[in-house]
């Protein structure tokens, strides 16, 4: 894969980070991504990045149980071997709620687990680019992306000016789990509102 | 950027003059620094409870469960009481999560992690009890619906029993990914900080290569909203279910229909004690005073006094029906073998009444909510009041069944029974002392994102705010700067 | 007044439309009383029950208004201090119809209707050991001491809780009033709550409701009441505040706080249906005469299609349609769903109260529906009063500011 330019700079307050994001998309460059020691709320949309459908999938993944129990539960009881338990019905939904609920629960946690693994590329064993250690602690890094004809001094400049208080220069191979944002950096609609 | 605000009159969550970087230093401090001898005292105190009741295990597979003092009527004594009580306390931690979070308790974040945590481990706790009692545990997978060699027949969806196979191995599973789900970020920030090669090659495996992208926050966020929503019901079902195991059945105490949301509050009642044990102790051990403060444990205190009386009110509902039915057999049961001090367990329904309605009740004052030896010790009152609890329901509901001829003898655990018991402490806290030794006790991200609106320091910033008043206040742009939203749901 | 909105004017609009309910009401009511009230004592039971599940329903959900905002202030809430205004005006209809519950309560047990009340039958009960033993809960003193208690308390605590919210209105609070202000409140709060425990939690509705079949009991009956009531009381608070909304007033209140009204909307109808099904369930698995007595004929009989309806309107439509976020935060989808909720409860109610006094014939009808509006109206009316006596906005209250940058 590809070896990238990434121009780096590090702001220690969410409070500068939110004007910098707009002013670096304003000025037209490509952010790569913003990493955080903690979920910041409405950093996504100041980035524009596009809404998660995560939790479609988890209503989708608890439908599939649903009926996954429901018709394996009544396949058995009332076609496979009917039994008489307790003078009941064979069709005995209300005794069958119990493990129709614990089977949708169970398919929705465990598939949008996955899936959350999946889209974000987590697993043991991997090995991902870390533009800088303290992302995770107290530095929010902007990784800005570079084409041929960036200009990476004037780029670190400006993030200085921004109130970036480290700037770095850094070659990342390009992973199947980076640049994997294009899509979602379709800059849509966003809405902000100088109240 | 949303306005970091919050009422002056609020305590704060975090105290002192705390930055991002001292909430990973004190928080991963106990993860990097060598345990202290009170740990390896506790941790080898755990492990000799632990083997003790691996051998009594031992005994009861080898020899049947002819080891315990079960009887003719007793069928289930102290495993099952065991196997509900521990079941109980593994809700606390998924309330604290999730019901909490639809009450805005900004407070949970401090004792949210360890919560989950114990949860877990309680509810494997549990899962020893039905599994050992079957006696031939190498049958124990029958109780699976697998297409199997035994022809086609399957295993009985309309038990009660089967439907706790369910629930509590899917309460185990999501309770596990919910936890471990939320751990990611943290355990990256172990692993970023990690001196050693071995340590960051660890907590790399562990952290699953997690980098903090803005994305990846949000996909987080979004799946700790539906995991958290998931749960709330999810932890009700559990204890539901359990209680189905008694209520679906024809014996008098048992067959009642509060049962279900008496349950889950008598489980939301020890879970919160057991919670306040440990809390109590760790904030001590660790030094974490200023995140787990006097207001955590205030509030957890009334979670207790709140819960302990809705479970008053609905033992005297079955009191009251006991009489009202005008059902002589539920009369017998309520009103002779419980609520009678001198029949031969009535000592156990008023240890229980004693400890988990009248004794709570001193948390009504703030002085007793606020004092942490009275809180510590009304923690473990509440969890043997719990306890009582369920070996009242058991106990004295079949020690004297429709039969009187085969009413049996009076019954006392043997001492393997005693040791079964012993044993599930022993692995409760070998797994919470390892947890709290290599794992951040407290969810560091969580604390940070919640820093900078109820930290000590950053609050006595916001002093001037109060006295905005509250037209200007809206007007000045702070509140609506984003009028999208984030997050999921 | 500045630029907010803070005081309310009743429109002319709202009052003739509730004059106009109360109207069809009394209308109802009367040709009620003509065709049926004076008839058989079946048919006076059947017009009794009628007002009685009416009055009752109102009175609960009205009261699950004050219980909202005690339990709120137990948990220090913040957000819910925009609207606060709107319960406080909803739960002074306690009062009003808690005194037409007395009084139609008192009626029907002073003047012996054992159609409605079984054990009001004295020969029924002397021939009866059930009913005789029971009769130490089930006679018409306790009756009468408990109903006016549970009323007479309600509407006095609610009243106390009030009192304390007029004080955010007239001066900011320091530091020292602040804390003092909230401890009071919380007192304040603890103690309806206690109350509400011992009657709605337990008491009031074994009583009222489930003493309508004498021999039948079930331990849950108290709790599945308070969850029907209380969310259609969410539902009731979301109306108000969607209706203030459009009138141009609660300029603090946005979809952030309907999105918390509508979680608890969805959450309380999950709730209710827990709770229907515990019992439901454990009733049906069971199986022994003298608990299914009370759903054979409400699932096996005439009941059979209210029973069902029940269970879609209160169960499967918040449950499908509630889940979604942009449900939550849409101010028509909420008005629909509110609308729906308390639609749904009163039919629970009705099929709990009818479903007991006349097991043959569902008499779901025009007086149902008359007597329906009759309520309506006089909610609509004495809410929009109590809205209008009181500025809308708790000015001062320490947490206001808390609820303006409240967000989901």
């Amino acid at each position: 894969m590809a070896k990238k330019k990434f121009v780096v700079g590090c702001f220690d307050d969410e409070a500068t980070l939110f004007p910098a994001v707009k002013k670096v998309r304003t000025a037209g460059y490509k952010i790569h991504d913003v990493y955080t020691p903690f979920a910041v709320h409405g950093l996504d949309h100041e980035m524009g990045l596009r809404e998660t459908s995560l939790h479609t999938a988890g209503f989708i993944y608890g439908i599939t149980g649903t009926t996954t129990a429901l018709s394996f539960i009544s396949w058995i009881l009332t076609y496979d071997w009917p039994l008489n338990i307790g003078g009941k019905p064979h069709f005995a939904l209300p005794a069958w709620i119990p493990i129709i609920f614990e089977l949708t629960v169970l398919f929705a946690a465990v598939g949008m687990v996955l899936t959350f693994c999946y889209l974000c590329q987590l697993s043991p064993f991997i090995k991902k680019h870390h533009f800088h250690a303290r992302a995770t602690d107290d530095l929010f890094v902007m990784v800005i992306e570079t084409t041929d004809k960036t200009n990476v001094e004037d780029l670190k400049a400006f993030l200085s000016n921004a109130g970036a208080v480290e700037t770095d220069v850094q070659i990342a191979e390009e992973g199947w789990w980076l640049g994997r944002y294009d899509k979602d950096q379709v800059p849509f609609q966003n809405k902000i509102v100088a109240a | 950027m949303h306005l970091k605000y919050e009422s002056q009159l609020r305590e704060p969550l975090v105290y002192g003059t705390k930055t991002y970087h001292d909430v990973t230093e004190d928080i991963v401090r106990p993860i990097e620094a060598k345990p202290s001898k009170l740990w390896y005292i506790g941790f080898y105190i755990a492990v000799a409870l632990l083997l003790f009741g691996i051998y009594s295990i031992y005994r009861d597979v080898t020899y049947g469960i002819g080891q315990w003092n079960l009887n003719k009527t007793i069928g289930w004594g102290w495993d099952i009481t065991n196997f509900v009580w521990w079941v109980g306390i593994g809700h606390a931690g998924t309330l604290i999560s999730a019901i909490l979070l639809l009450f805005r308790q900004g407070w949970r974040t401090g004792v949210n992690r360890a919560a989950e945590a114990m949860t877990i481990f309680a509810v494997m706790c549990a899962g020893q009890f039905p599994i050992w009692h079957m006696g031939r545990v190498w049958m124990a997978f029958f109780v699976l619906p697998y297409a199997n060699t035994r022809g086609p027949l399957w295993v009985n969806f309309n038990s009660p029993l089967l439907w706790d196979v369910f629930a509590i191995s899917t309460y185990f599973t999501v309770s596990l990914l919910f936890w471990y789900s939320g751990l990611l970020p943290d355990l990256a920030t172990v692993r970023d900080r990690a001196k050693t090669k071995l340590r960051k090659h660890l907590y790399g495996v562990a952290s699953f290569g997690w980098t903090g992208s803005t994305k990846h926050w949000q996909r987080h966020e979004s799946l700790s909203l539906v995991l958290a929503g998931l749960s709330t019901p999810l932890v009700l079902s559990v204890h539901t279910i359990v209680s189905f195991d008694f209520a679906t059945s024809v014996v008098p105490g048992w067959h009642t229909t509060i049962f279900p949301p008496y349950f889950v509050a008598g489980a939301i009642f020890s879970g919160f004690a057991m919670v306040q044990s440990l809390m109590v102790i760790i904030r001590k051990v660790f030094g974490m005073e200023d995140y787990i403060t006097m207001g955590h444990i205030e509030a957890m205190n009334k979670v207790i006094v709140l819960t302990g009386s809705i479970v008053g009110v609905a033992y005297l509902t079955e009191l009251f029906m006991g009489w009202y039915s005008q059902n002589k057999y539920e009369g017998y049961t309520f009103w002779y073998s419980r609520a009678n001090l001198f029949s031969p367990y009535g000592w156990s329904y008023w240890g229980m009444m004693a400890c988990n309605v009248l004794s709570p009740q001193i948390f009504w004052f703030r002085k007793m909510r606020r004092n942490l030896f009275v809180t510590f010790f009304m923690s473990v009152i509440v969890n043997i009041g719990m306890w009582f609890e369920r070996f009242v329901i058991i106990v004295t509901s079949l020690y004297r069944d429709y039969l009187p001829s085969a009413w049996s003898v009076y019954y006392s655990p043997s001492i393997w029974e005693i040791g079964f018991y012993l044993g599930t402490f022993g692995l409760f806290f070998t797994c919470f002392f390892l947890f709290a030794k290599y794992f951040p006790v407290i969810a560091i991200a969580e604390i940070k994102y919640v820093l900078k609106t109820t930290g000590e320091s950053y609050k006595g910033k916001m002093g001037h705010l109060e006295h905005v008043p509250a037209e200007v206040f809206a007007h000045s742009g702070h509140g609506h700067t984003i009028v999208e939203n984030d997050g999921a749901n | 007044m500045s630029s907010i909105k803070e005081q309310f004017e009743i429109p002319a609009k709202l009052k003739t439309w509730s004059y106009a309910l109360i109207g069809v009401g009394l209308l109802a009511l009367i040709v009620g009383f003509i065709t049926k009230g004076r008839g058989t004592e079946e048919e006076q039971a059947v017009f009794i029950g009628t007002i009685m599940y009416n009055t009752i329903f109102w009175t609960l959900v009205t009261n699950a208004s004050m219980f909202f905002i005690c339990i709120t202030t137990l948990a220090m809430g913040g957000w819910q201090q925009s609207f606060r205004r709107i319960p406080e005006a909803i739960s002074t209809m306690v009062p009003i119809f808690g005194s037409i519950t007395v009084v139609v309560l008192l009626y029907v047990v002073f003047s012996g209707n054992h159609h409605i009340y079984h054990w009001l039958d004295t020969n029924a009960v002397a021939s009866d050991e059930i009913l005789k033993g029971k009769s130490g809960f089930l006679n018409v003193k306790f009756f009468t001491i408990w109903t006016l208690l549970a009323v007479g308390l309600w509407s006095l605590l609610g009243w106390r809780m009030r009192q304390l919210s007029n004080e955010a209105d007239v001066a900011a609070f320091n530091g020292e009033t602040g804390p003092s202000f909230i401890w009071r409140n919380t007192v304040r709060a603890a103690m309806f709550t206690v109350w509400f425990a011992l009657t709605v939690g337990s008491t009031v509705p074994w009583l009222w409701l489930m003493s309508l079949d004498a021999h039948w009991y079930s331990t849950m009956y108290s709790w599945y009441t308070f969850a029907s009531s209380f969310v259609s009381g969410m539902s009731l608070i979301a109306l108000w505040v969607i209706y203030m909304k459009n009138k141009g007033y609660l300029e603090y209140t946005n979809e952030e706080h309907l999105h918390d009204l509508g979680k608890f909307m969805f959450a309380f109808s999950i709730f209710w249906t827990y709770l229907w099904f515990s019992q439901y369930m454990l009733i049906w698995y069971s199986n022994q005469p003298e608990e299914t007595l009370y759903f054979k004929h409400r699932v096996q009989g005439v009941y059979k299609g209210i029973f069902f309806l029940n269970l879609i309107i209160n169960f499967i439509c918040p449950l499908l349609i509630l889940m979604k976020r942009s449900t939550k935060r849409n101010y028509t989808l909420v008005t629909f769903m509110a609308v729906l909720i308390i639609f749904g409860h009163w039919i629970d109610f009705y099929q709990m109260v009818m479903g007991s006094i006349s097991k043959e014939h569902v008499t779901l009808g025009w007086l149902d529906f008359g007597i329906l509006s009759l309520f309506v109206g006089l909610m609509i009316l004495f809410v929009a009063k109590a809205l209008a006596k009181k500025p809308l906005i708790v000015k001062y209250h320490p947490f206001l500011k808390e609820s303006i940058i409240h967000h989901t």
